[in-house]
C-alpha cells in the first residue's frame, strides 16, 4: 500500500519533468530512484532512427557520400577478369555452379512458334555481387558455399558487424544476402559482379522466395478443408475445423493441421524454363509463376530435377563475364519463342 | 479597332471547320505594325486540334500499382515492335471489325468474323477485345488478343463510337441490333473528321435480362428502357449520389 503512494508520487515528478524538461531528464529522474524501487517506473526507449540526433547537413552529406561510395565500388568490380580472378575452369556435368539474386517484376505473356501462349515472369538481376567464399571445411557442409548479395540499399541502418562481410568484399550493402551450395571447381572471388547473362535461354531453373503472407488465417484457407454447410441446423459452425483427433489415441498428433499464420515462408517453384534474356536491363523471362509479390527478391539457381540434367549442358562456367571476349546481343530468345519480328504465324 | 478585329474574330471561329487560322492573321497583317493582343481569349482552331489528335490505344495506359515502370517498358517495347509488324488500327467500343486468325482446322488455314466491338480489356500485350455477331440466329462472340501472333489482319468496317463504353448489354437486346453481314463493304472515313458517335437506343428483350441493365451503378445511356416507371423508380434506390463527393475516392482526371 506504501508502495502504491511512492509509485504514484513518482509518477507526478516524472510527467513535471516531462512537461518542463524532455525525456532525457526524466529518464535521469527514474535511474535515480531505480535503487529504492528495483524496477523502472517508466519504459526506457533506446531505438532511434540514423539521423534523429544529426543535423540536417550533415545528413545530406552523408547521404551524398554514401551515394559517391556505392558508384565508386562498382565501378571498381565492373572488370572482374583484369583483377586477379580465382581460377577459370571447363563446365563438368557433376559441377554445380552460382545462382543469382534478382528482383521479381511481374508477369506478361509470351507465344510459342505455333501460336500457344504462356505465361512468364520477370525477373531482373539487380545489383547482384558475390559477397563471400566459405571453403568445406569451415562451413562443415559437403560442398563450399558461395554467399551473395541482392539488391543494393541504404548503409546506416545496420550495425557495425552486419556490414563487416559488405566491406570486406569492397561491395555496397545488400537487402537479400543467399548461400549456393557450389562445387569446388565454380568457386568465385569475393566482389565478382553477377548478371542475367548467367543463365541462356533454354535452360531450366528453380526460383526461391518467400511467397506472400496472409496473416493469421482459419483453417479453410490455409490448408482447405471444407468446413460446414452454410444453413440446415448448423450453429454457430461454418468454417471449423471439426474433429482434430480420435477418441483411443487420447492426445493431438503434433502436426495437425490447425489455423496459423500462413504464407511468408520460403517456397521453391522447380523446374521453370528460361524463354529470353536481355543483357541491356539484365532481365530473365522464366515460364510460369514464381513465389512471392511484385518487387520482391527471389533467388534463381539451376535445376536440381534429374529429368533435365541435359538441359542444362555447357553454361556459362563459373559465370558470365561481362568484360570477357563473349559479345552478346541485347535480347537473346528461345528458338521455340515467337519474337515480334517476326511476321504472324501461319499454318502451311 | 480592337473591339471591331475581336467581332470578327468571333464570327470566324463559329464555323472553325471552314475558316483556318491563316484567314484570321491576314486580317491582323492589314492592320499598321503595331502588335494587337487579342482583346478577347484566343480561340482554339478546331481543324488543327484534329491533326494534333493522335489516338492512344487504351492498353498503353499502365494500371495503377506499386509496379516498377521497367515492367512496363519492356511490355511497351514488346507491343510497338508487334505494330511495327502488323498494323492494329484505330478503333473504339462499338466499331465493326473484321478479323481473320490463322486456325490450322480450317479449310483454308484461315478465319475470319467480322462482328461489333463490344469491350476492350487488358492491358499490355495481354489487350483483349470482343466482336459480337448473330449467326443463323445464334448470337457468337469471340474474345481475340491484339497482340496474339495467329492474327493475321484487322480490318476496321466501319469507324464510329456508342454512348457506352461497355456494350455487353447488347446481349439482352433484340437480335437485330447484333446482326452484321458477313461479307460487309468498309465504309470509308475520312481521317481529318472526327469520331462520329452513334446516338442508338438499342430496344431490349422482355425481361430478365443477364444484368440488371436499368440500375444506375451500370449508367448505361444506349438503352430505350421501356419498363414501367415504378420499376425505373425503383431501380433509383440504388443509386449513390455521394460517390462524386466521397473525397478519398480515386477517379480519371485526365480530362
Amino acid at each position: 500500500m506504501a508502495g502504491w503512494g511512492l509509485l504514484a508520487r513518482l509518477g507526478a515528478r516524472l510527467r513535471a519533468a516531462a512537461a518542463s524538461g524532455g525525456p532525457l531528464r526524466a529518464v535521469t529522474a527514474v535511474s535515480g530512484h531505480s535503487w529504492q524501487l528495483g524496477f523502472a517506473a517508466r519504459p526506457v526507449h533506446d531505438a532511434t532512427w540514423w539521423h534523429e540526433h544529426l543535423s540536417e547537413e550533415n545528413v545530406q552529406f552523408l547521404r551524398k557520400a554514401a551515394a559517391e561510395e556505392y558508384r565508386a565500388q562498382t565501378a571498381s568490380k565492373l572488370c572482374p577478369l583484369k583483377d586477379e580472378p580465382w581460377p577459370l575452369n571447363e563446365w563438368k556435368p557433376d559441377s554445380v555452379r552460382v545462382g543469382v539474386v534478382a528482383v521479381k517484376l511481374g508477369m506478361m505473356p509470351i507465344w510459342t512458334k505455333s501460336g500457344k501462349k504462356h505465361a512468364v515472369t520477370l525477373l531482373k538481376v539487380q545489383d547482384c555481387h558475390v559477397l563471400k567464399y566459405v571453403s568445406k571445411e569451415d562451413s562443415g557442409g559437403k560442398t563450399a558455399k558461395l554467399l551473395v548479395g541482392g539488391k543494393n540499399v541504404s548503409p546506416f541502418s545496420k550495425s557495425e558487424a552486419e556490414m563487416e562481410i559488405f566491406r570486406e568484399a569492397g561491395v555496397p550493402r545488400k537487402q537479400k544476402v543467399t548461400t549456393f551450395n557450389v562445387t569446388d571447381d565454380a568457386i568465385i572471388k569475393p566482389g565478382t559482379p553477377l548478371y542475367a547473362a548467367h543463365f541462356r535461354p533454354g535452360q531450366i531453373v528453380d526460383v526461391t522466395a518467400k511467397t506472400i503472407g496472409k496473416g493469421f488465417q482459419g483453417v479453410m484457407k490455409r490448408w482447405g478443408f471444407k468446413g460446414q454447410p452454410a444453413s440446415h441446423g448448423q450453429t454457430k459452425t461454418h468454417r471449423r475445423p471439426g474433429a482434430i483427433s480420435t477418441n483411443k489415441v487420447s492426445r493431438v498428433f503434433p502436426g495437425k493441421k490447425m489455423p496459423g499464420k500462413m504464407g511468408n515462408i520460403y517456397r521453391t517453384s522447380f523446374g521453370l524454363k528460361v524463354w529470353r534474356i536481355n543483357t541491356k536491363h539484365d532481365i530473365i523471362y522464366v515460364h510460369g509463376s514464381v513465389p512471392g509479390h511484385t518487387n520482391c527478391l527471389v533467388k534463381v539457381r539451376d535445376t536440381k530435377l534429374r529429368v533435365y540434367k541435359d538441359c542444362n549442358k555447357n553454361p556459362p562456367f563459373p559465370t558470365f563475364f561481362a568484360d570477357g571476349d563473349e559479345k552478346l546481343p541485347e535480347d537473346l530468345y528461345d528458338q521455340d519463342m515467337f519474337q515480334f519480328t517476326d511476321p504472324s504465324v501461319t499454318y502451311a | 479597332m480592337a473591339a471591331a478585329c475581336g467581332k470578327v474574330l468571333l464570327r470566324a471561329a463559329l464555323p472553325a471547320r471552314w475558316f483556318s487560322s491563316s484567314m484570321c492573321r491576314m486580317n491582323r497583317d492589314g492592320e499598321p505594325t503595331k502588335f494587337q493582343p487579342p482583346p478577347k481569349p484566343v480561340i482554339i482552331d478546331k481543324q488543327k486540334q484534329r491533326e494534333e489528335r493522335r489516338f492512344l490505344s487504351p492498353e498503353f495506359i499502365p494500371p495503377r500499382g506499386r509496379t516498377d515502370p521497367l515492367k512496363f517498358y519492356m511490355e511497351r517495347k514488346d507491343m510497338i515492335q508487334r505494330r511495327k509488324v502488323f498494323n492494329i488500327p484505330e478503333f473504339y467500343v462499338g466499331s465493326i471489325l473484321a478479323v481473320t486468325t490463322a486456325d490450322p482446322y480450317a479449310d483454308g488455314k484461315t478465319n475470319r468474323f467480322v462482328g461489333i466491338c463490344i469491350q476492350r480489356g487488358g492491358r499490355g500485350l495481354g489487350a483483349t477485345f470482343v466482336l459480337r455477331n448473330v449467326i443463323e440466329d445464334q448470337g457468337v462472340e469471340i474474345c481475340y488478343e491484339l497482340y496474339s501472333p495467329r492474327i493475321q489482319e484487322i480490318t476496321v468496317l466501319k469507324l464510329e463510337k456508342r454512348l457506352d463504353d461497355n456494350l455487353t448489354y447488347l446481349r439482352d437486346a433484340l437480335p437485330e441490333y447484333s446482326t452484321f453481314d458477313m461479307n460487309m463493304k468498309p465504309v470509308s472515313h475520312l481521317d481529318h473528321e472526327e469520331i462520329p458517335v452513334n446516338k442508338l437506343q438499342v430496344r431490349m428483350k422482355p425481361q430478365p435480362w443477364s444484368k440488371r441493365w436499368e440500375r444506375p451503378k451500370y449508367n448505361i445511356k444506349g438503352i430505350k428502357f421501356e419498363l414501367p416507371e415504378k420499376k425505373m423508380k425503383e431501380a433509383q434506390k440504388w443509386k449513390q449520389p455521394w460517390l462524386e463527393f466521397d473525397m478519398l475516392r480515386e477517379y480519371d482526371t485526365s480530362k
